[in-house]
């Protein structure tokens, strides 16, 4: 198997940042095992069955609650999802939703700066949090036992947020540590920072999560409580309990210690709209600080929200391109013509405004940017005017669907696929019965979404380009691009 | 390294249990089949359509590569799932990928391990795949190549990660002299002298029956697996003809060394010499390492650097066992300007676990942590297979799980207080920097990495 994966790398610039420094690879790999969302068993591609089945109830100050039993081990992680991220933000803040994360834990009304970890732990327990472009999490994970302890915590933050002012400052000072350890010491995190931004030009998704160093340096307490007040509250926040507890259970305890919390006034999520691309939008950046050369495309395409047919589509031509050792792209470039030594394209639906595809690849040795871009152009195309055979399409679906039996085999995944689509406008039935409705794409279905969004000559394809490279590889370039890339 | 440090990260994080996890380990059943008399640790559970197998060839790691073959033994790792017996590369691929099976292999210094995940609807194929690429694996050129020129495309891209650099040279200076000190992930040039012949010469006498060991989870009874282990590992030579590796201490202790990168942080490494898995006080050590800054939030170090002065996003310590040593490491990052800073209030809290020893509150929450926290980690088929292989891989008894937590219950002050004063009273720390520090002097300025290039 290919050992260089590209994705990390982009997940870890701008898709989910953590809390604290540990526990993300372990999410990341749970989410990576979901990012093929979620079926039923035993492959019946048309029975309708549920995957999770998941128990769904809203309190009566509009908190939604979501139960997903497992009872493998006596252990329950609950989560707390609202309905905000970065992509919320003030223009001019970025980076308030990510500092507002960490200021969850220090302190509360009944809770001293830095008490809350320090409890979860002394119960045998973890907890964390991160914040996406429409989401902000917390979780914890504890003995089933602990459960009532946990939710009386994370109600009291959840309205009486009240940290001392030195520790405001001294946070601030960790999320500019964090931004140099994830981004400013990286040539090719602050590269794909860039890339992004031009993508969704004039759109919050364009602004990194953790948000820019000048405008980090200068978010206050004021900025941070403001968004708070705005957005924490019980109707815009869905809480999903998983582990060894039942429904009715977990339904009395929430009564209990969020039912008396006030709603707030739910404040729309309107975003700026993102004008067509003119032109070859592309970046490129030659720099000694890096050895080997890296390439991006990123197309804007619908999310699941958007457009729930074509977003399916999308999932499986994620599985057909890039499913694994045998799928096309890396057969073609990788094992056939040799031009790059790693590929890989994602597509990931869930997000309130516009998805994004991306590919990402190492050009092998004297391989331009521009050869190893067109043949994945190539690619693409003959996936739009040739479209797929049967056995591709059914054994993709029939991936899908094994995926799903996958994801159910752990505690937070559920949790997590089912929190990120009901906070992106997906409902819960969506999750549910994506097994289903995956079986019902076409092959149609896939050569229009290959057609529309993945197709620079059409006008609803909005692709952006970027590479970075060494130096000493564009000495070469001429010469390489002569040889039309043949691979040396 | 990496790969190494990821599961010794997640087994330190798991290393706790309750009742559910002596109820586990009741459940281990030691399955030896009847032909070879090949032995597999199973936990049976039937709640889910797939099964969780992995294995490891004990002393097969990249210890046993030379200076010249830096990176055999992971190269072997990343051909060995690339064609077998008549299925070439992109058939093989397929076969895996079509039936949604996962199988892959890795390398540690110690240990040649794979793992091999399945639907029970396609477990014959799988357990085939697996006995194919074990037994008859091709090693063809075209592959061999791909995976040649994907490793070094990793080494490239890896020689700008400032983390990377710091593991690669803490591995260098820690272990100077030592096979341990080798790239495990080969080098530019190394890697580009690796022949199919080389593959096939490791493979035959690094993978055998008498340093085998398995372990498995999901839904497979104890009977079929009896059968199966025959089937799959029964054509391995029965001993393996392996190198023996030295035992060795930490060297260079007391030494900064320093890469220099323009780069506004800088990600320190720290090492010295930690108590084996097999000290009488090891799991006393446990709960200083968790009181000094294996917790995270609430640690002494979290609490000093991050929370009061908020000088890094986060420090961490952990316990790196390998077969020949065991080390207690700390690593970190800091803006430039506080690297300096950063260093000294390490040596204070270190100190601080002596002046001040650790509390009752400390130590309750030590132990409700330590105890509670492994059945969190214990939710997922792969994530008990995978323990059930750490346990072999250590030599450590079925029972070690319930073992330990008696152990933790009725630790007392007085045996954290003499383990702390046995590890932590004189710290002769290895310290590898990586950055641009201010108001440091480094025993050795280092530019040109070891073994990369």
């Amino acid at each position: 198997m290919p050992t260089p994966s590209l994705r990390p790398l982009l997940i870890a610039a701008s898709a989910l940042i953590l809390i604290f420094a540990a526990g993300f690879a372990g999410l990341y790999s749970i989410m990576q095992d979901s990012s093929a969302p979620t079926p039923a068993e035993n492959n019946p591609l048309s029975k309708r069955t549920k995957t999770f089945n998941a128990q769904s109830y809203t309190l009566a100050n509009g908190l939604q609650v979501i139960v997903i039993p497992n009872h493998r081990a006596p252990v329950v992680t609950h989560m707390m999802w609202y309905k905000v991220g970065a992509a919320d933000e003030p223009h001019g803040q970025s980076g308030i939703a990510h500092f507002l994360e960490h200021l969850m834990f220090k302190g509360s009304q009944d809770m001293p700066p830095g008490e809350f970890s320090k409890t979860i732990r002394s119960l045998g327990g973890q907890d964390n949090a991160f914040t996406s472009q429409d989401y902000t999490a917390y979780y914890q994970s504890v003995a089933a036992e602990h459960l009532s302890t946990v939710m009386h915590m994370e109600a009291g933050r959840m309205r009486g947020l009240n940290p001392p002012e030195d520790h405001v400052l001294s946070e601030r000072d960790v999320i500019l540590e964090e931004r140099r350890q994830r981004i400013d010491n990286s040539p090719t995190a602050r590269f794909n920072e860039h890339l992004r931004a031009a993508t969704f030009i004039n759109h919050p998704y364009g602004t990194p999560i953790i948000g820019w160093f000048h405008e980090m340096e200068a978010l206050t307490w004021d900025m941070a409580k403001a968004f708070y007040d705005k957005h924490y509250g019980p109707n815009n926040a869905i809480l999903i309990v998983t582990g060894d507890i039942t429904g009715p259970e977990v339904l009395d305890l929430a009564q209990e210690h969020y039912g008396d919390l006030s709603p707030i006034t739910v404040p729309q999520r309107t975003r700026a709209q993102i004008p067509p691309l003119h032109g070859q939008v592309s970046l490129s950046e030659i720099t000694p600080d890096i050895q080997q050369g890296q390439i991006s495309l990123m197309f804007r395409a619908p999310s699941y929200t958007q457009n729930k047919n074509m977003s399916l589509a999308l999932d499986l031509i994620q599985e057909i391109m890039s499913g694994g050792a045998s799928s096309r792209l890396y057969q073609s470039l990788v094992v056939k013509q040799k031009y790059a030594t790693a590929i890989s394209l994602s597509y990931n639906g869930t997000a309130l405004n516009d998805a994004l595809i991306s590919v990402n690849a190492y050009p092998a040795q004297g391989i331009t940017p521009d050869t190893l871009k067109n043949a994945i152009l190539g690619e693409l195309s003959s996936l739009a005017t040739d479209g797929i055979t049967d056995q591709e399409l059914q054994t993709a679906k029939q991936k899908a669907q094994d995926a799903a039996i996958f994801a159910r085999d752990s505690l937070m995944g559920p949790a997590l696929i089912i929190g990120q689509a009901m906070t992106t406008g997906a409902t819960l039935d969506s999750v549910e019965y994506w097994a289903h409705d995956i079986a019902q794409v076409t092959k149609e279905d896939i050569l229009q979404a290959a057609a529309l969004y993945l197709n620079p000559s059409a006008e609803t394809t909005h692709m952006t380009f970027g590479a970075i490279m060494p130096p000493s590889i564009n000495k070469n370039a001429s010469a390489a691009s002569q040889n039309e890339g043949e691979p040396q | 390294m990496k790969n190494t440090l990821l599961i010794i990260c997640t087994f330190i994080c798991a290393l706790s249990l309750n009742s559910a996890v002596s109820r586990a380990a009741l459940e281990t059943k030691i399955v030896t089949s009847e032909k070879h008399g090949i032995t597999a640790w199973l936990i049976e559970d039937h709640s889910m359509p797939l099964i969780a197998m992995k294995f490891g060839f004990r002393n097969a790691g990249s210890a046993q590569d030379t200076p010249e073959t830096q990176g055999l033994a992971r190269i072997m790792s990343n051909t060995m799932d690339e064609g077998a017996g008549d299925l070439d590369s992109k058939a093989f691929q397929q076969a895996l990928d079509d039936q949604s099976i996962t199988l892959s292999f890795g390398v540690s210094r110690d240990t040649f391990s794979g793992t091999l995940k399945t639907l029970t609807r396609t477990k014959n194929e799988a357990f085939n795949l697996l006995h194919m690429a074990l037994t008859t694996p091709r090693f063809d050129q075209e592959p061999l190549t791909r995976m040649i020129e994907a490793n070094k495309s990793r080494i490239k891209n890896a020689m700008t990660k400032p983390n990377w650099i710091g593991a690669r040279l803490l591995n260098e200076a820690a272990f100077q002299g030592h096979p341990y000190a080798l790239n495990s992930g080969g080098t530019l040039s190394t890697l580009d002298t690796i022949t199919p012949e080389m593959l096939r010469a490791y493979h035959k006498k690094a993978l055998a029956q008498d340093n085998l060991i398995i372990g498995v989870t999901g839904d497979i009874t104890e009977e079929e697996l009896t059968s199966i282990l025959d089937q799959i590992f029964g054509a391995l030579p029965k001993q393996n003809d392996l190198s023996e590796i030295p035992d060795l201490t930490l060297q260079n202790s007391g030494e900064t060394w320093l890469f220099p990168l323009d780069i506004p942080q800088t990600t320190i490494h720290i090492a010295q010499q930690g108590p084996s898995i097999h000290d009488p006080d090891f799991h006393y050590a446990e709960i200083m390492n968790f009181v000094l800054g294996s917790s995270g939030f609430g640690s002494r170090l979290t609490e000093s650097i991050r929370e009061e002065r908020g000088l890094t996003y986060g420090i961490y310590t952990l316990f790196n066992h390998y077969d020949h040593i065991s080390l207690l490491r700390a690593s970190t990052s800091t803006k430039n300007e506080s690297a300096q800073e950063v260093l000294s209030l390490i040596q204070q809290e270190w100190q601080g676990m002596l002046s001040t020893p650790i509390s009752e509150g400390e130590l309750t929450d030590a132990k409700n942590y330590l105890i509670g926290e492994l059945p969190l980690t214990l939710t997922s088929t792969d994530k008990i297979a995978e323990m059930l292989l750490y346990l072999q891989e250590n030599n450590l008894s079925v029972n070690y799980l319930t073992q330990r937590e008696h152990i933790i219950k009725n630790a007392t002050l007085q045996d954290i207080e003499r383990t702390t004063q046995k590890w932590l009273s004189q710290p002769h720390f290895l310290t590898v920097l990586v950055g641009k520090p201010d108001n440091i002097q480094p025993n050795k300025e280092i530019h040109d990495l070891p073994n990369v290039e």
